[in-house]
């Protein structure tokens, strides 16, 4: 057990300050101006310089490649909070490209790879559908072979980034009447190819994500990863490290859960919101000296401490559910002015209103806080699987 | 705060650290089953198993080696917390504990009857200082009492132990009025004696937190155990997502409780001015938690779990009055908010 401050070499000091320099610097108000306005959650010019700086390679490759050493690696990342550097393409990208380093075709793997290190290639996920939800393994959109091509034709939602990527992760059935789990293949699709329509979605915190319809695209089967309705496995590499099934190494270096960085939002709000109660206004009075202020924003910071102290698929469940039990108290606390936007005159700029519209998007994007219940209560608890009703037209058995 | 500052987050535990959790156990499952445990309702103390446990070193272990103890961490100390609250043992362990340790703190620790566990320290452990009578978890089985008068640590002492009262937490718990006392005598005055009774106050609050931990995690496993065998239109009630969800939360809320715990421990051990909020945080946090996992833990076992006689209800009864013993856990609360409130203001008006 051990929280302790990090002791760094003088090569790791430096190297946390020239991080901390360089990305203040990168992320600048028209970045931030500019996220504010598309939701993009990605800027070309800031993906760009940290490719150029050799900082999306080093981010990406094991130590044991030239990248970063584990010390380094949870520098930048934190380095990266703190300058709020837009994080969601490069976090599909990332994930993706473990998938293209171990199953794309030789053809296209290498300069897959040499754009994901320079900056000119982002990848986004293909998985839900309209009519889908958080099994991905429920899939309507087909690939069906035509000589060397696959021919595809579908739709998915919540293909965010599609519209500043150059390929999309996409699963695909290419055997409708085989068990989901071996229907599946799994493709990199150009996203510059014909027949595909990207529309935008906006979503309430602000952030912009995709509808992408599907018509008639034909995809070279270089383009292909993994076997023939074999994705699944092609898939789930990336699902596990997205679901924090990965075990996590016991050097401290990293996140005890996933959506530990959207958790951020919500525990630098509460401290913003402290802050505010404990100055005091113009009549010299503080609102923490109102024992209902400091009631409330003790419980809540106590609830915040709890989540974030919460390991791996636990946490996942814990952090999304207390950002949504703890932003309206904070909005309460912080009293009126916290209904205002970012920016507003007069406004606080706490940003409890900002975590009170993102709270619903991190308990269901990444697998919905139901699927992670449902793993605990089956793999944890032993509860057995969940029983369902049975498939409306079907009888049950 | 800077939350961004490159800390370890290492919640893992060393070989000492389990081997100690393992005997823990081993010893509350042995010695304190169910029907010790009822059997101790009465009195609210099991005197034998408050002997055995002080032999296997419980009372000395958290003592400074100065005075006769073996120095061990609030993170150990959490460890067999824990395992104290999943036997529900009616042993007044944490009370003394800390009370000796505020003793050892100001240098008021010269009792070898109080490293061993002959003596029973009993201490005040509220937020904000009552005046008057008041109720002592411990009272009614201590040889010394500590409480806060004005602006002194008095130790009390008693011709005759005061009487138990019944409570929902089965405690040892009796009124206290410092003005009947027999013995009293100031232990320190000022600053010092309220950082001090501060600082006890923590680690009452840290490790009732571990207590119920522990606490929860078995009522939940019970619960767990009975839905999988309890069958509803012919498939077993743990399948059904109005089962499994709610016991899934409560598992959530142990590991929450387990980690802040352990990591609010760390820093009262390692950086105790760093994060002063933490332990009261795990307290708040659990209080309000236990009583809430209790009661679903009854709700699933239905018309069997509301029965006096299921152990469902033992837990149930303990996870309010466990918590309650330290007063209303709102004041912990208010505490927390003014130290998070006094440390934002001031770095915000740095900056």
């Amino acid at each position: 057990m051990d929280f302790s401050r990090v002791e760094l070499s003088a090569d790791d000091a430096a190297f946390a300050a020239e991080a901390r320099r360089f990305l203040g610097e990168l992320v600048t108000e028209e970045v931030i101006a500019h996220d504010r306005e598309t939701g993009d959650n990605f800027h070309e010019g800031v993906h760009l310089a940290l490719g150029a700086a050799g900082y999306l390679e080093l981010e990406w490759k094991p130590e044991s490649e030239g990248g970063f050493s584990r010390v380094r690696s949870r520098i930048w990342q934190l380095e990266k909070r703190r300058a709020e550097v837009p994080w969601v393409t490069w976090g599909t990208t990332s994930m993706i490209a473990r998938s293209v380093a171990k199953f794309a075709s030789p053809e296209i793997r290498d300069d897959v790879m040499r754009g994901v290190f320079d900056g000119t290639v982002r990848m986004c996920l293909g998985y839900t559908e309209p009519e889908g939800g958080s099994d991905v393994a429920t899939c309507k959109t087909r690939a069906v072979r035509d000589g060397d091509d696959w021919v595809i034709n579908g739709a998915k939602m919540f293909t965010t980034g599609a519209h500043n990527c150059q390929y999309v992760f996409l699963i695909t059935n290419t055997d409708p009447d085989a068990p989901k789990h071996k229907s599946l293949t799994m493709f990199l699709v150009p996203l510059d190819t014909r027949g595909i329509e990207i529309q935008g979605i906006r979503t309430v915190d602000g952030d912009r994500t995709n509808i992408v319809y599907y018509s008639d695209v034909r995809v070279p089967d270089k383009y292909r990863l993994g076997e023939v309705n074999g994705g699944w496995t092609v898939v789930r590499e990336p699902l596990d490290a997205e679901h924090g099934a990965v075990a996590a190494a016991d050097d401290g270096l990293a996140d005890v859960a996933i959506m530990m960085h959207q958790a951020g939002f919500m525990a630098e709000a509460a401290d913003n919101v402290a802050a505010v109660v404990g100055t005091p206004d113009a009549g010299g009075h503080r609102g923490i000296d109102d024992t209902s202020v400091a009631y409330r924003l003790g419980r809540n910071m106590a609830r915040i401490e709890a989540s974030m102290s919460t390991p791996s698929i636990f946490g996942r469940v814990a952090l999304a559910q207390a950002m949504r039990d703890v932003a309206p108290e904070l909005m309460d606390i912080a009293g009126p002015a916290a209904a205002l936007p970012i920016g507003a005159d007069g406004g606080l700029d706490d940003r409890s209103e900002y975590v009170y519209r993102f709270a619903p998007l991190v308990g269901i994007y990444g697998g919905t806080l139901e699927v992670f219940r449902n793993m605990i209560a089956q793999h944890v608890l032993g509860l057995g699987k969940p029983n369902y009703a049975a498939p409306v037209g079907k009888k049950a058995s | 705060m800077d939350r961004y500052e490159l800390r370890r987050l290492d919640y893992s535990l060393s070989e000492d650290h389990t081997d100690l959790q393992a005997a823990y156990r081993q010893f509350f499952k042995t010695h304190s089953d169910i029907e010790t445990v009822r059997a101790a309702e009465a009195t609210g103390f099991d005197k034998s198993l408050w002997e055995r446990l002080c032999a296997m070193g419980a009372t000395t272990m958290g003592l400074p080696e100065s005075v006769g103890g073996d120095g061990a961490t609030l993170v150990d100390l959490t460890l067999v917390a824990e395992e104290l609250g999943r036997t529900l043992a009616p042993v007044p362990w944490i009370d003394h504990v800390v009370g000796s340790r505020l003793l050892a703190r100001l240098d008021a620790l010269d009792s070898p009857e109080i490293v061993a566990g002959t003596q029973i320290v009993a201490i005040d452990p509220q937020q904000v200082a009552p005046t008057g009578a008041r109720l002592i978890p411990a009272g009614s089985v201590a040889d010394h009492v500590i409480v806060r008068d004005g602006d002194d640590v008095v130790l009390l002492g008693f011709a005759g132990r005061p009487v138990k009262v019944d409570n929902i937490g089965k405690l040892p718990m009796a009124w206290v009025d410092p003005a009947t006392a027999d013995r009293r005598t100031v232990l320190a005055s000022g600053q010092q004696a309220r950082a001090e009774y501060q600082r006890a106050l923590d680690e009452w609050r840290l490790l009732t937190a571990s207590a119920l931990v522990g606490l929860v995690e078995e009522t939940m496993t019970i619960a767990a155990e009975f839905a999988k065998t309890r069958y509803t239109l012919g498939v077993p009630i743990s399948t059904l997502q109005g089962i499994s969800h709610p016991l899934a939360n409560i598992a959530i809320t142990v590991q929450g409780g387990r980690g802040l715990s352990r990591r609010a421990a760390w820093f009262l051990d390692n950086e105790p001015d760093e994060r002063p909020e933490l332990a009261p945080s795990a307290f708040v946090f659990m209080a309000e938690e236990a009583a809430k996992a209790a009661t679903m833990a009854v709700h699933v076992q239905g018309g069997l779990g509301v029965s006096a006689e299921a152990a469902a209800t033992a837990y149930l009864v303990r996870a309010r009055g466990w918590a309650l013993a330290g007063g209303d856990p709102g004041a912990t609360a208010i505490h927390i908010g003014r130290l998070v409130a006094d440390r934002e203001s001031a770095a915000a008006a740095a900056v």
